[in-house]
């Protein structure tokens, strides 16, 4: 899932600042799910933008909200065509894909970015959001038995550990669990530990050449 | 999504039926008084109770209270005492005070003969569809059984002379002294409709040797002489034999009538005992002793007097069919010694021959169960004398339901049976959920001392204070009134209600669906202010829109000039349960605005930042604390919004410290409240020197 992290607020307000009839437009998918963009962020926003008008930060605003199911897909923002004649910028909750579409819909409108979309994750507890995949094409998890090294290794190597994994810790940083440890263990709970010894041929970075696209049928 | 359709989707109403209220014969909403009670909206608590029910001065005191026995709060330790909250509203609530107002839109007389519960309450709801009612009793005063059958200490007559009192005011004429013997007397009077409700006053008798000796009575004479102000003779000695609640009440009536030693006698085993548990409890408090699983043989003689009661073992009461058909050991012989016994073993009704009704098994009028229609036409029956003896809320039940019967024939309408709208909620709670839910313990209505009660006819049940009448109402489980995915098109299937429900109730189905069930949620409210996608809504429509609404009415008060203005969300349960801070609700200190909330759970982020918008200067929120809480950890959630809150208006330029969360129940909250309140003027203060500068 696209994980994204709320915009600082001073940030946001200072993109909204020139224009007079805003909309906030929320996401139901992704960011709603990592409570960045659903429909409750909206509502907090336009009342946290209200205020900064009241305190003089902004001038008078029309704010409105709104919410589709999802950004990425221009058929649920169709919905919204009758309402954007008025409306001066849309302030998109969205992930950084949403916006875009969103731009490319309203191509007259200016498409302002309200979150900082991140990464590719998952939650292992409440409200924490960890990076599970850097969408690299070429998947390597049946290897290391569903650990990914180059999203969870602070280094992305494809042959580790490297020296400066200390009591399974990772050096660049205490708190993060070193992957190749990870994956040796896994590998010896299944009796694979014979995949350490493999030597893993550098990568095609070729696939990861940008924009890409892919043609599924 | 967030368009005119969800606006009238908000409104409307999903709440369940309780158990409490699908076992209370007359279908009270008593989830939604309890509720109002733990409040202190002690008044509109009233007002749902008198919608349905026409007398609960006297239900407050005499009720059974089978929604008791259903309450689902009872799995998790001891049931809410919901008797002894009606009575607490009754006497708090002002309801002396009521009047009905009513005006005569028929012309169609009716005689309500008897006036017994079911007559009372039938000329109640008569005469506020607009009948000129005249009811007719034989008694000197009226009121039927609760007048003659049922004991001052348990029933005062002032209650009942105060209700009687009310249906003379709203225009109903009550003739005393006047026995109907016909009933084509009524109708050539003019009468187009009688309810006959003349009860069943007969004691019934054994039929065994020696019942016809002096001091033998039956238990109904002996409370309606007691009743009537009669002098009555007591033994020393006295043996009560019977197990329900006119045995328990003859046995209490003898003791304070001066009996040194008071014995009952009864067939069933103690959990079968048709009296109420409370009731049991009260004669064992005040000595009296119960034999359990006894039937009487003979009454024994010594001359013109009685000596004691020979006794058989009792092996079972009821058939396997559910039918009283006593089987007893017919060699396991005891006795006990006695001066006067007493039979309260049962009552039936006298249906005058006269009346030309059709009567069936014990004496009683046949009727048809739905329309209460009899054999003559114009000529309903309702109350004991059609059921055999029952308890005064389901009297008044038939009242209300022959009064629309009575409406129907008068008006020619079909009768159609009444059917709730609301859904009844029908499964268990799961045992999960009943291990996540805190323990309270019931506080039990107080009683007066032993010594003093057994001396005197007096009401020894007390009522609660407001603070205990508010702990007891809080522990009410708000069954059926809880979350629910309302907006399914909306959920994003993110699990945060599944992670945040204290009591784990939300569940993912095997469609991979979140669902929360209604028969384990609790109403916190947690997982409805945390929904990402304002997915969830609780049932009761005004519980969705509480905080809104106050806010709104704050946004349209005047502002105070010179005060910060400091808007305060406290905990609606702890404002009356606390001290502190329900003077201080009811003596708004200047600028202060407090809004009552159901639970500080249900506040979201968003309600925390609103009033800056309206200029507020800070924000706290006062939860009631932990230790008088229903339930755990709800303020860990608050301040974690409190820190969101905190975090975002950081950004617009307000100090973090103009939020605060506080519990009531903290031994210096005044002191810690106080401190806030300087803080944040202190702050405003220097803001206006700095600008004006």
């Amino acid at each position: 899932m696209i994980v994204a992290e709320r915009k600082p607020l001073d940030e946001i307000i200072g993109m909204v600042r020139p224009f007079k009839n805003i909309l906030i437009l929320g996401c139901g998918t992704c960011v709603t799910v990592c409570n960045v963009g659903g429909e409750r962020e909206v509502s907090l926003l336009d009342a946290a933008l209200r205020v900064a008008i009241t305190k003089g930060m902004l001038e008078e605003k029309v704010i409105s909200q709104y919410t589709v199911k999802r950004q990425c897909d221009k058929e649920f923002l169709t919905s919204l065509l009758g309402k954007a004649e008025e409306i001066d910028a849309i302030l998109s909750l969205a992930c950084g894909v949403g916006v875009q579409v969103l731009a490319d819909t309203f191509s007259d409108i200016p498409c302002i970015p309200g979150v900082n979309t991140i990464f590719m994750g998952a939650q292992p507890e409440m409200g924490v959001w960890d990076e599970r995949c850097i969408g690299c094409g070429d998947c390597r998890l049946f290897e290391t038995l569903g650990i990914c090294p180059l999203s969870r290794c602070a280094k992305g190597i494809l042959n580790g550990p490297c020296g400066g994994s200390k009591n399974g810790k990772c050096e660049a940083n205490k708190d993060v669990d070193c992957a190749w440890l990870l994956i040796y263990d896994r590998l010896e709970r299944h009796g694979q530990l014979e995949k350490m010894r493999q030597y893993y041929p550098p990568r095609d970075y070729g696939r990861l050449r940008r924009p890409k696209r892919v043609t599924i049928l | 999504m967030n368009g005119a359709r969800s606006q009238r989707l908000k409104t409307i109403d999903r709440t369940l039926m309780p158990p409490c209220q699908e076992a209370c014969p007359l279908n009270q909403d008593i989830r939604e008084y309890v509720d109002l009670i733990a409040q202190g909206r002690i008044m509109e608590a009233l007002k749902v109770i008198r919608d349905k029910n026409p007398f609960p001065s006297i239900c407050a005191y005499v009720c059974p209270h089978k929604c008791e026995e259903k309450c689902r709060r009872g799995k998790v330790d001891m049931p809410v005492a919901i008797r002894a909250l009606k009575r607490f509203a009754v006497e708090f609530g002002g309801d002396q005070m009521v009047r009905t107002e009513t005006e005569n839109v028929y012309e169609e007389r009716v005689a309500i003969i008897g006036s017994g519960p079911a007559g009372l309450s039938c000329a109640y709801y008569l005469r506020v569809l607009g009948y000129p009612v005249t009811i007719f009793e034989a008694h000197r005063e009226p009121g039927g059984m609760l007048r003659v059958g049922i004991p001052e200490f348990r029933l005062p007559k002032r209650m009942l002379d105060m209700e009687i009192e009310r249906l003379t005011l709203m225009g109903i004429e009550i003739r005393t002294n006047t026995p109907i013997t016909s009933l084509d007397l009524l109708f050539e009077k003019g009468y187009k409709a009688i309810f006959v409700t003349v009860g069943a006053q007969e004691g019934r008798k054994l039929g065994i040797e020696g019942e016809d000796t002096p001091y033998v009575m039956d238990g109904i004479s002996f409370l309606r002489e007691i009743n009537l102000g009669m002098k009555v003779r007591i033994g020393d000695r006295v043996v009560v034999v019977g197990g329900g609640g006119v045995a328990m009440d003859c046995a209490l009536s003898s003791l304070r009538l001066g009996a040194k030693h008071v014995e009952i006698v009864c067939l069933e085993k103690e959990e079968e005992m048709p009296a109420g548990k409370d009731e049991v409890q009260i004669c064992k408090d005040e000595g009296i002793n119960i034999r359990n699983g006894f039937g009487v043989k003979k009454v024994l003689r010594e001359g013109n007097k009685v000596k004691g009661l020979e006794l058989i073992k009792c092996l079972s009461v009821f058939d396997e069919n559910r039918r009283f058909n006593p089987k007893f050991d017919e060699s396991a012989l005891s006795y006990v010694d006695a001066d006067m016994v007493i039979f309260a073993v049962g009552q039936m009704p006298r249906i005058p021959e006269d009346f030309h009704l059709e009567v069936g098994r014990g004496g009683t009028i046949k009727v048809d169960p739905v329309t209460l229609t009899t054999n003559r036409k114009g000529v309903f029956a309702g109350g004991d004398a059609v059921t055999g003896p029952a308890s005064v809320v389901e009297a008044l039940s038939t009242g209300k339901k022959a009064a629309k019967r009575i409406d129907d024939y008068l008006r020619h309408r079909y009768p159609f049976e009444e059917r709730s709208e609301k859904e009844p909620l029908s499964s268990e709670m799961s045992q999960k959920t009943i291990e996540m839910i805190r323990k309270i313990s019931r506080h039990e209505p107080p009683l007066k001392p032993r010594d003093e009660r057994v001396k005197r006819f007096e009401a020894f049940e007390l009522v609660y204070n407001w603070e205990t009448a508010i702990d007891e109402a809080k522990r009410c489980l708000r069954c059926g009134m809880g979350a629910e995915i309302f907006e399914r098109d909306k959920c994003a299937s993110c699990l945060t209600c599944l992670r945040v429900c204290p009591y784990h109730v939300p569940y993912l189905n095997e469609k991979g669906d979140v669902e929360i069930p209604p028969s384990d949620c609790v109403a916190c409210g947690i997982c409805v202010s945390e929904c990402p996608a304002r997915a969830i809504f609780l049932r009761k429509p005004s519980d969705r829109r509480q905080i809104e609404t106050e806010l709104y009415e704050l946004k349209n008060s005047i502002p105070q000039k010179g005060w910060p203005l400091i808007v305060g969300f406290c905990c609606q349960y702890g404002l009356f349960g606390t001290g502190s801070l329900s003077s201080f609700y009811r003596h708004p200190k200047t600028g202060i605005h407090i809004i009552p909330v159901l639970c500080i759970g249900k506040i979201e982020v968003e309600h925390m930042i609103r009033p800056f918008e309206l200029n507020a200067q800070g924000v706290f929120i006062a939860g009631c604390g932990e230790k008088q809480c229903a339930r755990d950890n709800t303020e860990i959630f608050a301040r974690r919004k409190a820190e969101k809150a905190k975090e975002i208006i950081s950004y617009l330029g307000f100090e973090k410290e103009r939020i605060e969360v506080f519990s009531s129940t903290e031994k210096d909250m005044e002191k810690r409240l106080d401190q806030f309140i300087e803080k944040i003027s202190e702050m405003m203060l220097s803001r206006m020197l700095k600008e004006g500068r």
